[in-house]
C-alpha cells in the first residue's frame, strides 16, 4: 500500500480526498488496471474507522489485531459495494458491515468468550457427569441428577449449560457502545421476519449448504430426522452440550447468512 | 414434588430480555426435573419463538409477556404474547416453524386483543405423561 494518510493533513480536506476517491473508484470500469492501487489507498484511509470500531469491542476476550482484521473484511467488502450516488457517506455504510464482521467473529468464537475459569470448570464437570448418567440411566438425566453428580448446585448446573451456548451473539449487541444504535433488525428480530417470509425449499438447502458439514449433518438429525440430541451426541462421539451448542450456533449462522444476501 | 411455580414476565423487547425468558424458561424446566435433552430443546425452541415474535414488527414495541406454567405434572407451558397479527408471522410451512415443532410437543398460534399470542408445550422426558 503505497499512500497512507497524512496525519497531519487538516480533516476537512482530508474527507473531501476521500470523497474524491472513492468517486473515482466507483467511475472505474471493472478491469482498470487503476483500481487495484486506488483500492488500496481507499482502505489504507480507512483503516482509523476500522480500529475505532474494533476498539470497541477490545474488552471481550479477544485481541484487538484479530478484531482489526476481521474488521478489515468489512471494510473491503464496504469498498467494493458503496455508490457515492445514493448520497450516503462512505463511514456511515462501512460501519454495519465492519461491526457486522466482528460480531460474526465473535459468533465464531462461540461460547469461549469471556468465560470465567469457575465457569469453565464447571462445564468440565457437568460434560463428564451427563456422559456418566446418560450410560448408566440410559436417559438423558435431569439437572438434579448432575448436580448431585458433579457436587454442584442446581444454579452452577444451569449457568454451565447456559455459558455452553452462541447466545452470547445476543449480548454482543448490548454493550457495542456509544453512538451508534443497533436496530432489532441487526439481531435476531429482522433477520427472522425475512427469514421466514421464504419458500423453505428455496431457502432453507443453500443455508444448509452453508454450514460446515459436521453442524449440517447435526441440524438435519435433529430437525428432519427428530433425533435427540443425546442420540445424535452419541452417534457423532461428542456431548450432549456440544451438540446443543452446535444447533444454536447454526440456526444463528443460518440467520445471517440470510439476512446478508437479502 | 413441591407445587409448581408460576412465571409471568413482562419484558423490554430486545435480545437482551429474551435471554432473561429463556434462562427462567430453563430453571423451571431444571425444578419440573426436565432431562437436560428436553430442558435444552425448550430453551432453544423459546428462543426461536421470541425470534419470531421480534420479527413482527422493527418498531421495539413496549413488551413482551411471557407466562409459564406447569398445568399437568412433568409438563411444561410457555405462553408469549405480542402485540400485532398472526397474519404477520412467516408461513407455517417455512424453516422457523418446522424448528419449532421439532423441539416441542406442541405449538399453537392465535390472536386475543389484538396481540399474537404463541403456545409451546413440552414434557419433561420423565415419563409423567
Amino acid at each position: 500500500m503505497n499512500q497512507p494518510h497524512h496525519p497531519h493533513q487538516p480533516l476537512a480536506e482530508r474527507r473531501e480526498g476521500e470523497r474524491q476517491m472513492l468517486r473515482e473508484f466507483a467511475a472505474m470500469a471493472p478491469h482498470d488496471p487503476g483500481r487495484s492501487p486506488l483500492r488500496d489507498r481507499i482502505i489504507t484511509s480507512h483503516m482509523p474507522l476500522v480500529i475505532a470500531m474494533a476498539q470497541r469491542f477490545r474488552d471481550r476476550g479477544e485481541p484487538l489485531d484479530d478484531l482489526i482484521q476481521v474488521g478489515m473484511i468489512g471494510l473491503l467488502n464496504a469498498v467494493d459495494r458503496f455508490d457515492p450516488g445514493r448520497g450516503l457517506e462512505f463511514s456511515t455504510f462501512a460501519t454495519p458491515t465492519i461491526i457486522g464482521e466482528i460480531k460474526r467473529h465473535f459468533r465464531d468464537r462461540g461460547g469461549a468468550i469471556r468465560i470465567p475459569r469457575r465457569l469453565q470448570e464447571s462445564r468440565v464437570r457437568v460434560n463428564e457427569s451427563t456422559e456418566a448418567l446418560a450410560t448408566s440411566l440410559g436417559r438423558s438425566p435431569t439437572v438434579r441428577e448432575v448436580a448431585a453428580h458433579s457436587g454442584l448446585t442446581d444454579d452452577e448446573v444451569l449457568d454451565a449449560l447456559e455459558s455452553a451456548h452462541a447466545y452470547s451473539a445476543l449480548s454482543l449487541d448490548n454493550g457495542g457502545g456509544d453512538g451508534h444504535s443497533f436496530s432489532l433488525s441487526d439481531t435476531l428480530g429482522g433477520d427472522d421476519a425475512e427469514f421466514e417470509q421464504i419458500e423453505v425449499r428455496e431457502t432453507v438447502i443453500p443455508l444448509l449448504a452453508a454450514l460446515d458439514p459436521r453442524a449440517r449433518r447435526i441440524v438435519v438429525m435433529r430437525f428432519y430426522e427428530n433425533r435427540s440430541q443425546s442420540e445424535i451426541a452419541q452417534e457423532m462421539g461428542i456431548s450432549q452440550m456440544h451438540v446443543s451448542r452446535l444447533l444454536a450456533r447454526s440456526l444463528a449462522q443460518m440467520r445471517d447468512t440470510l439476512g446478508a444476501d437479502l | 414434588m413441591s407445587p409448581a411455580p408460576l412465571i409471568e414476565l413482562r419484558v423490554p423487547v430486545d435480545p437482551e430480555a429474551v435471554a432473561i425468558v429463556r434462562t427462567s424458561v430453563a430453571s423451571l424446566a431444571a425444578r419440573l426435573d426436565f432431562t437436560l435433552d428436553r430442558l435444552e430443546d425448550l430453551r432453544l425452541a423459546t428462543n426461536e419463538a421470541c425470534a419470531l415474535l421480534l420479527g413482527l414488527s422493527n418498531k421495539p414495541g413496549p413488551t413482551l409477556t411471557a407466562v409459564v406454567d406447569s398445568p399437568i405434572p412433568g409438563t411444561l407451558r410457555v405462553d408469549l404474547f405480542r402485540i400485532g397479527t398472526s397474519a404477520a408471522l412467516p408461513d407455517r410451512d417455512s424453516f422457523g416453524w418446522t424448528v419449532l415443532h421439532a423441539l416441542v410437543d406442541s405449538v399453537a398460534v392465535a390472536d386475543s386483543d389484538g396481540e399474537v399470542h404463541l403456545v409451546l408445550t413440552a414434557t419433561s422426558g420423565m415419563g409423567h405423561s
